[in-house]
């Protein structure tokens, strides 16, 4: 079960990246709500590249 | 039907293709790593569900219409961790370093131990998926089933799974011959794409974050697989993989 739910969540660095750009993406939309997705795929792909390299 | 009600069946029709194709492409994408008899398995269980849903609280919609962006929310949210995971593995397998990483660290009984574990994760995802695309066919199918029937409302919704399952089937054979990374990089860029769409959307309102609707998911798509690979190239022309190590 441990297991699972680290394969489902990922380790510290997957949980924090996909939690900070949630949540500025969602601080975006209260402002622009029409940048907020773009924002949130923006994020995401440069928490990738962090953690790929 | 007079043509009114056929419009509305229409209307009906495909609206709910668009949701079984979604539905279908989460499924689609799993069975690629698990094999096509489980991911059809979770796919079927969640059908079951939405049916116990709607004969349990059938008299219950407007709690369901309430929650629906909540349960897309945390679905998205969901997809969103596991998608991005797996994005990851795949840009460092196409730069040569999961491949050096995996050498070094994992023995053959640990390895099948873990992708046994992230077998029954992609089970889950296919599950979620379609549960949550049932969901939404459920609510489009009482929204219209007054202006119909909910008889003919449903079978609207029943003839498009159909027809969406038909057309799926016939995309098993070619897909087979596709490279096995680039099958599970597009898996993952698919997973991405409804994670983000699904999880901002149910959490400020699709229509407000996402103007052009369910047609964004081309793009998300089409974007996270540009950026993985330029991600992957860089990686690899800044020397960082070693020479023998690509995916």
């Amino acid at each position: 079960m441990r297991k699972l739910l680290q394969l489902i969540f990922g380790d510290l660095r997957n949980l924090s990246s996909v939690a900070v750009a949630l949540l500025a993406a969602y601080g975006l939309s209260r402002l622009a709500p029409g940048a907020a997705g773009a924002a949130l795929a923006v994020l995401l792909i440069a928490a990738a590249a962090l953690q790929a390299a | 039907m007079n043509a009114a009600q056929w419009g509305g069946a229409s209307a009906l029709f495909l609206a709910s293709a668009v949701e079984w194709v979604e539905a279908f492409t989460i499924v689609l994408a799993v069975a690629l790593t698990i094999g096509w008899r489980r991911a059809t398995g979770a796919a079927l269980a969640a059908l079951g569900v939405v049916a116990i849903l709607i004969a349990v609280t059938g008299a219950g919609l407007e709690a369901a219409q309430a929650d629906i962006g909540l349960i897309r929310a945390a679905i998205g949210i969901f997809l969103l961790l596991f998608g991005l995971r797996w994005y990851v593995k795949a840009i460092r397998r196409y730069s040569g370093r999961t491949a050096l990483h995996d050498e070094a660290r994992e023995f053959a009984a640990t390895r099948e131990h873990l992708e046994r574990a992230e077998g029954r994760a992609a089970w889950v995802v296919a599950f979620k998926g379609v549960l949550l695309e049932g969901l939404e066919v459920w609510l489009l199918v009482v929204a219209l089933g007054h202006t119909l029937s909910y008889v003919a409302a449903a079978g609207s919704a029943a003839a498009s799974l159909a027809v969406v399952i038909l057309a799926g089937i016939a995309l098993r054979a070619p897909l087979t011959r596709v490279p096995e990374n680039t099958l599970k990089y597009l898996v993952a860029c698919a997973i991405l794409s409804f994670g983000s769409f699904w999880s901002i959307g149910g959490l400020a309102g699709e229509q407000a974050v996402w103007p052009l609707g369910d047609a964004t998911l081309l793009l998300l798509f089409a974007a996270y697989a540009v950026a993985g690979r330029i991600i992957a190239w860089r990686s690899r022309a800044a020397g960082s993989a070693p020479a023998g190590a690509r995916a």
